[in-house]
């Protein structure tokens, strides 16, 4: 039985995903959470924007127009690499995991990753 | 100096030899500049004399201008041959004069012998009438005073003629320099410097004397003597000859050659602390990175990291034989050629669906979603913690009008809702023992109407939005409780009597054990359940944790997990007989009452309370299944809620539909207090984890927080809900001021206690005073 809450597929022939912590889902199922994950994270109150992209800057997931998104993007990876940078040159077992950069107006939150980049633009609550 | 015109007598055919030899002698004319010019233009570099002459000239005649010599034709037109070379008049002729160090001009016959010889030599190798003639005229020009020695040299007759004509002049010009030049420097005292150079050298050996005493006089002597004698002897002999040599001068030639030309590449490396640490673990690192990867279903691209990644997945004896081959070379194997090429393969095009799919997208959303709703949740979750809630300084927020009335009032922070509990309702709540932000909440209908399928939700502070862990049960869940030993184990009692444990840190949906195949299950709604911890343990018993469970079919049972659930009769809930006076068990029809509650006493795992339908509450003892200890008869309705005070040992408060909620001592058979505020059944209740004399009551429509040192007979605060909305549990927080309810619509909604007077201490003596007094008062 598929372990994803709103699985609405019966019997035929699914497949599996993998049984990390003994956790099975249909793959299609697998994929309907992540979806669902980005779908609340975009109606959060005060998130502007969210922007997945892989490592070499294509938009995987975008809910900004490209031009903002390619701007965001190139501007990030750079500060990404930069702080990357930072933490392990002061110890070098040590890696960035995540990166909260807070200005006046918003609050810019960057998950970074060696294959991807996520991206999300959150205002402050009113 | 003046200007010399030679007129041209011949025809035009021989104007061009002419010229040329007009131009030599005009050379010749030209004493300073001009002449300095065709030097050069005509031998640059051949003779370094000549130059040397020149500049000399140069110095000599530094005033005398510029000397022209114009040729004309037949038809008396300009025709004169302009310099191939103008020399800068600023720029200073190159010093070749290192032959000629001195400036002096008395010095000029001994100059003039050196360049005779030089021109002589020169000559040798030079080619070309002209050139000689030319040479032999500057030496003419030169030597003026020696014009004899030049004789031979001179071959061209008519350059003779013109040189006699010119010699003159040059001569008269020449004496005039020098005179002039004589009588400047004549008073002038000139220091001349002879100095070694790298081929010309003193040889300097001095004399040295021995006088005639001495022991080699006789050798001194005999060696002068025979040196004498040689110096007579040397001429005409044939030992002694003069002879010259002359070593052949190379001729010169330039060769040019071509080579490509190099291009040249800047190429920069940054190197960082990180950056050598990486190469260096990657360097060992690579042969187990790709066993892992490999091991994934999906093409999880290997994370570079660290060895640290092989320890978290132990996957058996792959593993063992990854870290055997890592300290072998890559190339060690060819199973792990083929992993590496399959690994790169996959490395190459990592999808975007697989990137999505990933583990560490994943991990990385959720810390994403937490964050954004840790900004959003902020000042509530500070109100919640009892830190201080700052304004956010970029924030425009509405100025809210707060309530600041000095009364206690319930302050709304958040509420746990999302899609999917909307519209269920709230039968149980339970927070996780170990970790305090953990709270499991239990939906499912509690009449027996319109039942549907249950469902348990595990909410964090951290989300309030969309729980972590939701189980979908098959009927409605009416109890939940955590075990304290196993924090992640989860004991679900439902509607129809089915008990399973789950275990929440996995997010499966199939629980870890299921009631259903014991045979001796309940066959009625589970209406409480409860892990009891025994530490002292008598002997059989049990040791470690139980699971207890009082249903509607009568029965208290005890469940242990062997390979399943096994199940044991506590007690079973027979009616009491009131008619006579002591008890008979003894009946035919014994009907069992249906237990709705249970508490164990905190101190005494073996005493235990229920409350049962029938409004009874009886005192049970752990290990005597056959009677009741006592029986608690007050109440008129089902008591749904029994509970033990955590601050004195032998009260206990109990709650039921007869609008009624009764505080007894467990000596007393009768209640020491009553509470009502309403005519609404109470469904639970819960004393405060803070302070002694306070505890919270749910009744339909009402919440109700009741102080006993303010009054007992009106509770302190009431907070009435929403219109339609019944509240149906309670839960008090053990580390905050703050308490949460649960409703028929799917919200457990959290408040914060406001203005409750806080004694300080755990306020026991307070209730002790109060149920004395009450007593007192009573009798």
């Amino acid at each position: 039985m598929c372990d994803y809450q709103k699985c609405k597929h019966w019997g035929g022939n699914q497949d599996y995903t993998s049984t990390r912590n003994k956790r099975k889902t249909h793959l299609c199922c697998d994929m309907a959470e992540v979806e669902d994950t980005l779908k609340r994270i975009q109606g959060y109150n005060g998130v502007i924007g969210s922007i997945v992209v892989n490592a070499e800057g294509i938009p995987i997931r975008t809910t900004l127009d490209n031009s903002t998104t390619v701007q965001y993007v190139g501007l990030l990876h750079q500060l990404t690499m930069k702080a990357r940078s930072t933490i392990r040159d002061i110890d070098p077992q040590n890696d960035l995991t995540f990166l909260r950069i807070r200005s006046k107006k918003h609050e810019i939150m960057v998950a970074p990753d060696k294959e991807f980049l996520m991206i999300v633009i959150q205002s402050p609550t009113e | 100096m003046s200007n010399t015109t030679v007129k041209q007598k011949r025809p035009a055919l021989k104007v061009a030899k002419s010229s040329k030899t007009l131009n030599v002698s005009s050379g010749v004319f030209r004493v300073n500049k001009s002449i300095s010019k065709t030097i050069n233009h005509s031998f640059s570099g051949k003779s370094f004399s000549s130059e040397g002459d020149s500049r000399v000239l140069d110095k000599s005649s530094a005033q005398t201008p510029k000397h022209t010599v114009q040729v004309f034709d037949e038809h008396g037109q300009d025709v004169a041959p302009r310099p191939l070379y103008n020399p800068d008049p600023g720029v200073l002729q190159p010093k070749q004069g290192k032959i000629f160090p001195a400036q002096d001009t008395s010095s000029w016959t001994t100059m003039t012998d050196f360049p005779s010889v030089a021109f002589q030599t020169t000559n040798a190798s030079n080619t070309g009438p002209f050139t000689r003639s030319f040479f032999g005229s500057i030496s003419a020009s030169r030597t003026s005073q020696t014009l004899e020695s030049v004789t031979d040299e001179t071959k061209d007759l008519l350059v003779k003629q013109d040189l006699s004509n010119s010699l003159s002049d040059v001569q008269a010009r020449r004496e005039e320099v020098q005179e002039q030049v004589r009588e400047d420097v004549l008073d002038s005292v000139v220091d001349c410097y002879l100095t070694e150079t790298e081929t010309i050298w003193l040889l300097d050996i001095p004399t040295v004397s021995v006088s005639e005493d001495s022991e080699d006089a006789e050798a001194v002597k005999e060696r002068n003597n025979a040196y004498t004698e040689l110096c007579k002897n040397r001429l005409g002999n044939d030992k002694y000859v003069e002879r010259s040599m002359q070593t052949f001068n190379g001729a010169p030639k330039t060769k040019e050659v071509q080579c490509d030309s190099i291009t040249m590449v800047d190429k920069a490396v940054m190197s960082t602390i990180w950056d050598m640490y990486d190469s260096f673990c990657n360097k060992s690192d690579v042969s187990g990175n790709t066993v892992v990867s490999d091991q994934g279903n999906k093409a999880d691209v290997p994370d570079s990291s660290s060895m640290s990644k092989l320890d978290l997945n132990p996957k058996g004896p792959e593993q063992s034989k990854s870290m055997v081959s890592i300290s072998s070379t890559v190339s060690g194997s060819s199973a792990q050629l083929e992993k590496m090429a399959c690994v790169l393969l996959v490395e190459e095009e990592p999808d975007h669906e697989l990137i999505l799919q990933s583990d560490k997208f994943k991990q990385d959303l959720a810390v994403m979603e937490r964050v954004i709703l840790a900004n959003i949740f902020q000042p509530k979750l500070a109100a919640y913690r009892q830190l201080p809630v700052i304004e956010d300084p970029d924030c425009v927020r509405m100025a809210m009008g707060s309530k600041n009335s000095p009364s206690p009032f319930l302050e709304h922070l958040w509420a746990f809702e999302c899609g999917l509990t909307m519209g269920r309702n709230v039968s149980s709540m339970t927070w996780n023992k170990k970790n305090p932000d953990l709270l499991a909440v239990g939906y499912g209908q509690l009449d027996f109407k319109d039942q549907k399928s249950g469902l348990v939700c595990c909410w964090s502070l951290k989300n309030p939005t969309w729980p972590d862990r939701i189980f979908h049960c098959e009927s409605g869940v009416t109890a939940l409780d955590f075990s304290a030993c196993n924090a992640n184990q989860l004991a679900v009692g439902m509607y129809d009597g089915t008990i399973a444990i789950y275990n929440v840190q996995a997010a499966e949906q199939t629980p870890i054990i299921d009631s259903s195949d014991c045979s001796k299950m309940h066959t009625c709604p589970v209406w409480q359940l409860r892990w009891i911890d025994h530490e002292s343990g008598l002997a059989g018993e049990d040791k470690g944790e139980i699971l207890i469970s009082v249903s509607a079919d009568g029965r208290i049972c005890k469940w242990v997990h062997y390979k399943c659930l096994e199940c044991v009769d506590l007690m079973t809930l027979k009616t009491p007989d009131l008619a006579t006076n002591h008890m008979k068990w003894n009946r035919t029809i014994s009907a069992l009452s249906p237990g709705l509650c249970f508490d164990f006493h905190s101190n005494d795992s073996n005493i235990y309370l229920a409350g049962t339908e029938d409004g009874y509450i009886h005192k049970c003892s752990y290990s005597y299944k056959e009677e009741y200890l006592e029986t608690y008869i007050a109440h008129k309705g089902p008591v749904y809620k029994v509970t033990w005070s955590p601050f004195c040992p032998d009260v206990f408060l109990s709650c039921s539909s007869d609008w009624t909620i009764q505080l007894w001592r467990q000596d007393l058979q009768r209640p020491v207090l009553c509470f009502t505020s309403g005519q609404k059944a109470v469904f639970d209740i819960m004393w405060s984890p803070h302070c002694a004399t306070v505890f919270g009551s749910v009744s339909e429509g009402k919440v109700e927080i009741w102080d006993l040192r303010i009054s007992s007979l009106d509770p302190t605060i009431v907070s009435v809900t929403c219109p339609g909305v019944n509240p149906t549990g309670l839960l008090f927080t053990s580390e905050t001021d703050c308490v949460l309810v649960g409703d028929s619509e799917g919200k457990v909604t959290v408040y914060k206690l406001r203005n409750l007077t806080d004694g300080g201490s755990t306020q026991v003596e307070t209730l002790e005073d109060v149920i004395q007094s009450t007593l007192s008062s009573q009798h």
